[in-house]
């Protein structure tokens, strides 16, 4: 497409006024939310997720009953009017429930994603920066960890400790950074060699200051995109342990032990048990989803939507 | 590529370190969660078991020994399954594993290529707008939820299928198949969703390419276009995408035989685990280690020998 070519400007920075840094940010910011605004399926997601991180953090004002209070003579109530999502088997109400689990399976999943980067960020960037011996031992280490199936990994390290909501988060996160260590690496090991960072070694500038200067505001848009897709996997992680009795114990309620304990009375028709918090799980995973997919195609102009 | 052959050996011995430190380094002992709690107030005979067990040596020579015998294809014996070698514990196990994981995965392949190069030609159509939400919401769908519904709406409510595997081995064909529809539809439908999406994004990104520009130009019919030209581009990203999903796979299985009780490798980890037969979880993780990292060479493999354009030389140093 030559004419295209033809009236395309001239490289920028040799020609146009350089901009304010942080005003080319800005832009470049405000750009990203505009095309994810046009994206319905991710707005949606947006929506949906901003209704369930809002239930959690306002519980005590939502919440109808105390999320374990037992109402004598009203187990396994289908929904109604004074129960909304009906009563569990010991007469708890199960909207209540449903958000205090809501709760505690987004901060689960919340903290368990801020270990996974912390961890991933750190080993990827430092792998990918100095190279040699700490890439050999980092990346083997890596593939060591990928060789083990995820599931079976967790419910093995679950099972050994005392199950708890900080076993599961710290399991979670201490078994899945390594694929995005791998991603930060090959990012920062594209990037070193460019010549901004050549650039800020002339100028003296030590590793730590380019690292996190220079290498990581440019790491940030895939790191992002990792986090959101993360979080929908450490949530559908902490309901899999929770539902198998390995995560989050009962009486404190998370989505997954609520099916697991709801489980059987569906069998006698008890159907509000086990469809709320499942919905719940699937509606956060798929925002988180949609809201990643979005994401993705917003900040990499590249990477059009298909 | 010769390389990352010999890598699979010493990467094996590492995830036996890996497992082994986790193992050990855990609290609790699996002397005493084999036996009976009475048994387990008798120091004597907990002293007796450990000594029974080899756990009484330091962790190294544990290992040290675990090592050896690993050297000579000997991967141990179980602490409970009646003391069986580890090795003959997965042999048993493993063909249901296969089978079942086997048919799910190419149900998922055989249903995702098509719906996946359609949706391509057909961008942006009702069909293919469909097949996008409908892959968000096979991708989000927990796999344990949907079995649980499966089981009590078709198997509990309307009994057309059985909710429980046991004795499935032994069925005629006839009746044998029932057992297969829950627990394949639980399994096959991330992989549909997922494989779709795979199919549709690398179908597009062929068709935009010039070569296929050019035998358009060139007159050929659409139709040969397409089936001819780009199909054969189009898959080969696919079989990096199936290897990658193994690990998934693998651990799909271990939650999804647990729920149907399908006498499968998943079904004897989670039992192990819940035993604490050390011994078995460790077999476990190595066959399936072996095997992940196998395949994923054998999948760099593949693409060498179909891309000419990725070099034996290039792969190895990536």
């Amino acid at each position: 497409m030559p004419d295209q070519e033809a009236t395309l400007p001239l490289p920028a920075a040799s020609t146009a006024p350089r901009e304010p840094l942080a005003q080319a940010e800005t832009r470049q910011r405000s750009s990203v939310w505009q095309r994810l605004r046009q994206n319905r399926l991710a707005v949606g997601g947006v929506v949906v997720l901003v209704v369930f991180y809002a239930a959690a953090i306002l519980q005590p004002w939502i919440s109808t009953y105390p999320y374990d209070q037992l109402t004598g003579g009203m187990r396994n109530t289908p929904p109604s009017a004074e129960h909304w999502m009906g009563t569990d088997r010991s007469g708890r109400d199960v909207f209540s429930r449903l958000v205090k689990g809501g709760q505690i399976s987004l901060a689960a999943g919340f903290m368990a994603v801020v270990i996974v980067m912390l961890i991933g960020i750190t080993l990827g960037a430092l792998a990918g920066f100095f190279g040699g011996w700490v890439d050999q031992l980092v990346m083997r280490f890596t593939d060591i960890l990928l060789a083990i199936p995820l599931i079976l990994l967790l419910i093995t390290s679950a099972s050994l400790f005392r199950p708890s909501l900080q076993t599961t988060i710290v399991v979670i996160g201490v078994s899945s950074w390594p694929g995005t260590a791998r991603l930060v690496r090959g990012q920062f090991l594209a990037l070193k060699g460019q010549e901004f960072v050549t650039a800020a070694r002339a100028m003296g500038a030590n590793p730590a200051r380019i690292m996190l200067q220079h290498l990581f505001p440019n790491t940030l848009a895939i790191i992002i995109v990792q986090s959101t897709i993360w979080l929908s996997y450490a949530i559908i992680l902490e309901a899999s342990l929770s539902y198998l009795g390995l995560g989050v114990q009962i009486p404190t309620p998370s989505w997954g032990n609520m099916l697991q304990d709801g489980q059987r009375e569906l069998l006698f028709g008890a159907w509000w048990l086990t469809l709320f918090p499942g919905l719940a799980i699937f509606l956060t995973v798929l925002s988180f989803n949609l809201l990643g997919d979005g994401l993705r195609d917003a900040m990499d102009p590249r990477h059009q939507r298909r | 590529m010769i390389r990352r052959v010999l890598m699979v050996v010493p990467l094996l011995v590492g995830l036996s370190l890996v497992m082994f430190l986790l193992l050990r380094l855990a609290p609790g002992d699996p002397a005493t969660a084999m036996m009976s709690p009475q048994a387990a107030n008798n120091p004597g005979y907990v002293e007796q078991t450990r000594k029974n067990l080899g756990l009484d040596e330091p962790v190294i020579v544990q290992y040290g020994i675990w090592l050896r015998n690993l050297a000579t294809g000997d991967l141990g014996t179980a602490y409970s399954f009646n003391n069986k070698p580890v090795l003959s514990l997965i042999g048993e196990r493993v063909v249901a594993t296969v089978q079942l994981q086997g048919a799910a995965l190419l149900l998922g392949i055989l249903i995702a290529v098509p719906v996946g190069i359609v949706s391509a030609t057909r961008q942006y159509s009702l069909w293919d707008n469909s097949v996008t939400v409908g892959s968000f919401i096979g991708l989000a769908l927990p796999g344990f939820w949907l079995a649980l519904l499966l089981q009590v709406w078709l198997g509990v409510q309307w009994g057309w299928f059985p909710i429980i595997s046991t004795g499935q081995a032994d069925a005629d064909w006839a009746e044998r198949w029932k057992f297969f529809v829950l627990p394949i539809t639980v399994l096959a439908l991330p992989n549909i969703a997922y494989f779709a999406r795979f199919m549709r994004s690398s179908m597009l990104e062929v068709i935009n390419q010039d070569y296929v520009t050019t035998a358009r130009a060139k007159g050929l019919a659409n139709r040969q276009v397409l089936y001819s030209h780009a199909l054969r581009n189009a898959l080969l990203p696919m079989v990096t995408v199936i290897g990658l999903q193994l690990p998934q796979i693998i651990g799909g299985a271990v939650i999804i035989e647990q729920i149907f009780a399908w006498p499968g490798l998943g079904l004897l980890a989670w039992d192990a685990i819940s035993r604490r037969d050390y011994p078995v979880i460790l077999g476990i993780t190595m066959v399936t280690g072996a095997v992940i990292l196998i395949v994923s060479v054998l999948v760099d493999l593949v693409y060498v020998l179909l891309d000419p354009r990725v070099s034996v030389a290039g792969s190895a140093n990536a």
